[in-house]
């Protein structure tokens, strides 16, 4: 049972990890800053740094949410497994419609339905709940909208030039944002695997010692550290296409300056969010950011449509991944059967919507789209090239 | 409620992202004027625009700074 659950949780940090790639580097394969290929690889690299570099978030995962120890319920191995079935599933399905939502929240959700049904109502803490994942949720996307907004406008009255006595508009020379925003989106990578893969360890060291084989209040063991580290650098290089389109150009036309400004934002949302403990989601923060430099920059539309679609699967987030949590958690409550049906349904799940998205991957002309962004990069790099100074690169 | 958590951390955003945005942008723009053909010094407004950058990247640097508990210590 253990293993199973490591096995799955480590899944869970691979569809974690393709799920948040698009948050970084959305908006810089959008713009033509990084090659897509190039900023998967640098998302990869940096979330293993990432995940290798703290480990403070891991101890600190699933305290709080599931009243524990004291009151004699403990959290057992068949209830993070049941969980994590939950999130994992969301994930795919989110995936699968393009939809950046939040891992952690699936996550959370999994947890919340699985202890339920195993426990009981009273094993969840619902103010902590709200704390954690309700009011953020609301706050997360208003918060960095707001700001990305704000920084967008400033950019764009700082760097407009006009001439001083024709009053025509000079050549705005721009492109300096797009050089900016491979060290602002790299930000975002690391923070993200500083974030997020402390997740994963915090679940597998949390069934270590539901097992018995760590010493309660201990921290991850090192290959635990590395497994998870791999397991999220492996699912950010194989890439969310769908949801890097989503968020790049489905919710609105992403200019340098615009992705520089939406960009500074989630970093900065994440890091304060991160320091002064009032936990945000990446996820959600970065889709504010990049609605924020939407509205910021005159002339520019925002998807209404599509930001409508992104938080309507933010909503069903919680509820949707606790119903298959609490399912799971039906299943296994019968016993080894149960534990082999659920695993073998999970695995045929996602096995389902995988088939199914490579079905639509030639329909929706999916990868061509992203070789587009390819060839325009290229584009503008020769352009580059011919003029003399880089400076000189008109802003497009 | 953690009210003040969360108005601390959305100023703490905006200031953050502010001043970054600003000073990126402020170099953007030096940039642009060095590379003006009547401009009399661009030396001078070049080695400005690099001063705004350099600030912009000790401010990348210290954010991972903040990320790294290990420096926190």
């Amino acid at each position: 049972m253990v293993a199973l659950v490591i096995a799955l949780a480590l899944f869970f940090d691979f569809t974690n990890g393709f799920h948040d790639t698009a948050n970084a580097m959305a908006t810089p394969i959008a713009t033509g800053a990084i090659k897509p290929k190039t900023a998967v690889a640098l998302a990869a690299v940096l979330n293993l740094v990432g995940a290798f570099l703290s480990t403070e978030v891991a101890k600190t995962i699933s305290g709080g949410l599931i009243r524990e120890g004291s009151d004699g319920i403990h959290i057992t191995p068949d209830i993070i497994f049941a969980g994590l079935m939950g999130a994992v599933l969301w994930n795919m399905i989110t995936w699968l419609k393009g939809l950046p939502s939040s891992s952690s929240h699936a996550l959370f959700g999994g947890l919340i339905g699985a202890a339920v049904v195993g426990i009981g109502f009273h094993s969840i803490n619902f103010e902590t709940v709200l704390q954690k994942v309700i009011l953020p949720a609301i706050f997360a996307p208003l918060i960095a909208g707001l700001v990305a907004y704000i920084c967008t406008r400033l950019a764009y009255a700082l760097t407009s030039r006009h001439d001083p006595e024709t009053g025509d508009k000079l050549t705005q020379k721009r492109g300096g944002f797009r050089t900016g925003q491979i060290f602002t989106s790299s930000l975002v990578a690391l923070a993200h695997g500083t974030n997020d893969a402390q997740k994963t360890m915090g679940i597998i060291t949390l069934v270590l010692i539901a097992g018995g084989t760590q010493a309660p209040g201990s921290g991850p063991q090192f290959w635990v550290i590395a497994a998870c580290a791999f397991a999220i650098a492996i699912g950010t290089y194989a890439g969310g296409w769908r949801i890097i389109r989503t968020m790049g150009s489905g919710l609105t036309e992403v200019k340098p300056a615009q992705g520089f400004s939406a960009e500074t934002s989630t970093a900065s949302a994440i890091l304060a969010s991160s320091h002064l403990g009032f936990a945000l989601s990446t996820t959600q923060v970065a889709s504010g950011s990049v609605i924020g430099s939407g509205l910021g920059r005159k002339g520019t539309s925002v998807r209404w449509g599509t930001a409508g679609k992104i938080a309507l699967g933010w909503l069903f987030t919680l509820p949707a991944s606790a119903i298959v949590g609490a399912l799971t958690a039906l299943l296994v409550s019968i016993g080894v059967v149960g534990v082999i049906i659920a695993a073998v349904v999970g695995t045929a799940a996602v096995l389902f919507m995988f088939v199914v998205s490579r079905k639509s991957h030639v329909g929706h002309h999916n990868a061509v789209e992203v070789e587009e962004a390819g060839h325009a990069v290229r584009f503008r790099k020769k352009k580059k090239s011919r003029k003399t100074t880089p400076s000189e690169d008109v802003q497009r | 409620m953690k009210w003040l958590e969360l108005l601390q951390v959305a100023g703490v955003t905006l200031v953050a992202a502010v001043t970054l945005v600003v000073l990126y942008s402020l170099g953007v723009r030096l940039t642009a004027i060095a590379g003006d053909a009547q401009q009399k010094s661009p030396v001078l407004v070049r080695s400005l625009a690099y001063v705004c950058f350099a600030v912009c990247a000790a401010a990348v640097l210290f954010g991972i700074y903040l990320i790294v508990p290990y420096f926190g210590k």
